[in-house]
């Protein structure tokens, strides 16, 4: 089953072609929590590098590699997102699927750009903080 | 989630994940996940919903 849509595909190889930077999406499978009832048949792990390769195959500057366990990564399948293959601590946990593929694709073309895209007091809020911050949200496919 | 991304790759200090929550039920469950998105600082649950920028700084920056 194909990714994405034909138009859906057409815009994100545009967005891909625009990236200022290469990115570098890396997987990280390993052991699986049981999901919720419905989704155990799903080889959450293999789906997740089946995803990340295909969205690969669509930007000359997006790579992907798989690592099996990798330190530092709480849950899988995960993907790493890295501008220059540098980790900067940008992460899906789970498998980006239906809608959240969008969010997927948003942090890879956030990844491509060589200036951040928030608005200026927004990144001088930032540039004050004085201590570390992790942010988690919860979603779900639909 | 993309507001969240766009921090991190702001910020060393910043590290944004989206955790998609129906593969991860114990700790969706630990977190009291029932609406999404649900945006959790530091372990902490903080809010359900999308908000704008300035809203979303000004929440994560008081956290």
């Amino acid at each position: 089953m194909a990714l994405l849509r034909d138009d859906e595909e057409t815009k994100v190889r545009e967005w891909f072609a625009e990236l200022e930077r290469p990115v570098e999406l890396v997987v990280a499978v390993g052991p699986e929590e049981t999901p919720r009832a419905g989704a155990r048949e799903v080889d959450f792990g293999g789906e997740m590098i089946r995803l990340c390769d295909g969205l690969a195959e669509l930007g000359e500057r997006v790579t992907c590699r798989v690592e099996h366990e990798p330190d530092g990564f709480p849950r899988f399948p995960a993907v790493s997102i890295r501008p220059r293959g540098r980790d900067m601590g940008v992460r899906y946990d789970g498998l980006p699927w239906g809608y959240e593929l969008g969010s997927l694709v948003g942090a890879v073309v956030e990844a491509g750009r060589e200036e951040p895209s928030l608005r200026p007091e927004s990144l001088a809020a930032l540039e004050e903080l004085d201590r570390d911050l992790a942010v988690d949200v919860f979603v779900t496919p639909t | 989630v993309l507001l969240a991304y766009r921090c991190a790759f702001a910020s060393e200090r910043v590290k944004a994940t989206a955790i998609e929550a129906n593969e991860f039920p114990q700790l969706s469950q630990e977190l009291g996940v029932w609406a999404v998105p649900r945006v959790v600082v530091d372990g902490e649950p903080r809010w359900d919903g999308t908000v704008p920028e300035a809203e979303f700084l000004r929440r994560i920056l008081a956290a």
